[in-house]
């Protein structure tokens, strides 16, 4: 009865000041738009950045003989391909795969020689798994019959001094005898994917001519996967995994293939720990600071209550309920302020193309998500924090001497 | 503890208060002995800062003695916490002060039962009382306003109100009256000597005002700290 009275008594007091208490609540309630906001482009920011990384040209998982992620060597292909590729086909988790060869190689141009990791890929399949075709800036991804064409990235072109048509020559170690091959290419494509590696360090060709080049047959080093989403990846638990991690090949997901990626989406988990700390250790300064002018105000007030029989405890009530009344306001302000916030970013996006981090560079604008999680655990914790942040101003007002709070007035 | 000390409702002996919040000692009490008695109409009269509202403080256990002891119904309030002297105010004494210090966001209703809520009385029994006080102190009808809409003597009576709602065996009044005008002052007043005549409830002002000694049974004057005179008039 006396806890409803004080709740009641609390959120009146609250608009005792009116623009006192909406400029409180509204630094509050910026404090949970802020923690909503960063969350929303948090998750829009990992989805970029496992997009950026997997349909880019990773893919989201990957099958290889056991050993060549680690070596990369040219005759550890993948074992039982047929039954393997026969295998996928059946998958219905499998939305599409791309077989792969790929070897360190020299090329040269009559300008330049560089050293390239030169990959080989079904163009048809490629084009699922892959953003390449995506990021020619000039020439076209494998048009024609032509067994000699070879795409290269912009700044590979830049370094070599060559241009569209122009011929290189592919010098390769071939699997087996360790012999060197050479062929003639002609740059037929240009790409630019704003990733450093990709950009000056791969060129690509088409499969059949790399696994002559490198004298494979019709072995491959590489399948890489495309799931219904990229989160398949991620869960490791998935029997997929085992069931191609047999025949001495194994099959990864792209937490296993990027680990530097996994370890920063950590870190980014993190990061939102840390700025909500922050941030609430600021909103409770707010809030301390709030109550305790308001405390002063009113000292005589609480002087009153405690001479008709309040009990510190009493007090003590009054203003961690103030302080909830004044958690309440600033929900429903940071509530609106965060969904209009996020809800405008999410639809128009951010730019942070051309941004690196954690060896991921963002190709697409960033678009915060809107989860309905982010609108009940954060107010909770906004809640919950103002309420102990309400507690050292109602430890003081209950440990408040009546007769001294009176004084000045008597 | 002198067994005498049960038939008073509060004795005080040799009180004495010092503060000493700006570093510099100011004996406001310097060894009161008083000793009041259930249905006392009294005044502490005196000059501003000769102790009178610290001696109110005191007895109702607002303040802490320096020295000295404190007795109310026999119980030494040296000996209480303060939760017990919270539950000691909450039913045994009503306090009216200077500036009405009504809360003023509730109604001139819950400001009233205030109270009587931390007392735990029924929503029911708290209505019936509010009514009936407010009926007394003849504002039957403003229960649903605010202090801020009703005039200050209006709200000095609701203050009124609130401090004899519960029926508290004394009513400590620092300058009730200060703040208003002498009719509405004497208005008070003699609803206050009606309620003291009517129900026995002890009344103990704190006050220059020469309305409130006149009507006052005993006048107790304090200078500079001490008590120097104490009589009880002789009324017609």
């Amino acid at each position: 009865m006396i806890i409803w009275k004080d709740i009641k008594l609390s959120w009146r007091n609250l608009f005792r000041n009116k623009r006192r208490s909406f400029i409180a609540g509204t630094a509050i309630g910026i404090g949970l738009a802020s923690l909503i906001f960063v969350d929303a482009t948090i998750i829009g920011m990992k989805n970029n950045m496992i997009r950026s990384a997997t349909a880019s040209f990773m893919g989201e998982g990957q099958i290889h003989a056991v050993g060549f992620r680690q070596t990369l060597e040219v005759d550890r292909t993948i074992h039982r391909r047929g039954w393997v590729i026969a295998q996928l086909d059946q998958e219905d988790i499998v939305r599409h795969y791309a077989p792969r060869v790929t070897n360190f190689a020299m090329i040269n141009s009559a300008a330049e020689v560089s050293s390239i990791n030169l990959v080989g890929v079904e163009p048809e399949s490629e084009k699922y798994l892959s953003q390449i075709d995506d990021s020619l800036e000039k020439g076209t991804f494998f048009q024609g019959d032509s067994s000699r064409d070879i795409i290269i990235g912009k700044k590979l072109a830049e370094t070599l001094d060559v241009e569209l048509d122009d011929r290189v020559v592919v010098t390769a170690a071939q699997a087996g005898t360790g012999e060197l091959a050479q062929e003639m290419f002609r740059i037929s494509g240009i790409f630019r994917m704003n990733i450093r590696e990709m950009d000056s360090g791969i060129a690509f060709i088409r499969l059949n001519k790399a696994q002559e080049l490198f004298g494979l047959g019709d072995k491959i080093h590489e399948i890489a996967l495309q799931f219904p989403s990229p989160e398949y990846g991620s869960r490791e638990e998935l029997a997929f995994w085992n069931k191609f991690s047999q025949y001495g090949n194994e099959a990864v997901g792209w937490t296993k293939i990027m680990p530097q990626m996994k370890a920063a989406l950590d870190l980014t988990d993190f990061s939102t720990y840390f700025i909500a700390v922050i941030l609430f250790g600021v909103v409770a300064l707010g809030i301390v600071n709030t109550l305790f002018m308001s405390l002063h105000e009113r000292m005589f007030e609480f002087g009153v209550l405690r001479a008709v029989g309040t009990r510190p405890v009493g007090l003590f009530r009054l203003i961690v309920f103030e302080a909830g009344s004044l958690a309440v306001l600033s929900i429903f302000i940071g509530l609106f302020l965060g969904f209009a916030l996020t809800y405008f970013t999410s639809r128009v996006g951010i730019d942070y193309s051309g941004v690196e981090f954690a060896g991921v560079t963002f190709r697409e604008l960033l678009y915060p998500v809107l989860r309905v999680q982010q609108f009940i655990e954060y107010p909770i914790w906004v809640f919950v924090f103002t309420m102990i942040a309400g507690i050292y101003p109602a430890v003081y007002a209950a440990k408040m001497n009546p007769a001294k709070a009176m004084r000045k007035s008597l | 503890m002198d067994g005498s000390q049960n038939k008073k409702l509060i004795a005080t002996e040799s009180l004495k208060k010092v503060y000493s919040d700006d570093g510099v000692p100011v004996n406001a009490l310097r060894g009161i002995d008083l000793a009041i008695h259930s249905g006392e109409f009294s005044a502490i009269v005196g000059p501003s800062g000769s102790g009178k509202t610290t001696l109110l403080n005191v007895i109702s256990g607002l303040d802490k003695a320096t020295e000295g002891d404190v007795w109310f119904k026999g119980r030494r309030l040296s000996d209480m916490k303060s939760s017990e002297l919270s539950d000691l105010r909450r039913d045994h004494i009503g306090f009216i002060f200077q500036a009405y210090n009504l809360i003023p966001v509730l109604t001139v209703e819950e400001n009233i039962e205030y109270i009587m809520l931390l007392q735990g009385i029924d929503k029911e029994e708290r209505h019936r009382r509010v009514l009936d006080i407010l009926r007394e102190i003849q504002l039957e009808g403003f229960e649903g306003r605010r202090p801020p809409q009703i005039s200050g003597g209006q709200q000095q009576r609701v203050a009124v109100a609130r401090a004899m709602v519960s029926k508290p065996a004394l009513i400590l009044a620092d300058e009730p009256t200060a703040n208003l005008d002498s009719k509405t002052g004497e208005s008070l007043l003699d609803m206050m000597r009606k309620m003291n005549e009517t129900t026995g409830m002890t009344f103990v002002f704190s006050t220059h005002d020469p309305m409130v000694m006149k009507k006052a049974r005993r006048l107790i004057t304090v200078r500079d700290g001490k008590i120097t005179e104490d009589k009880m008039k002789n009324e017609q």
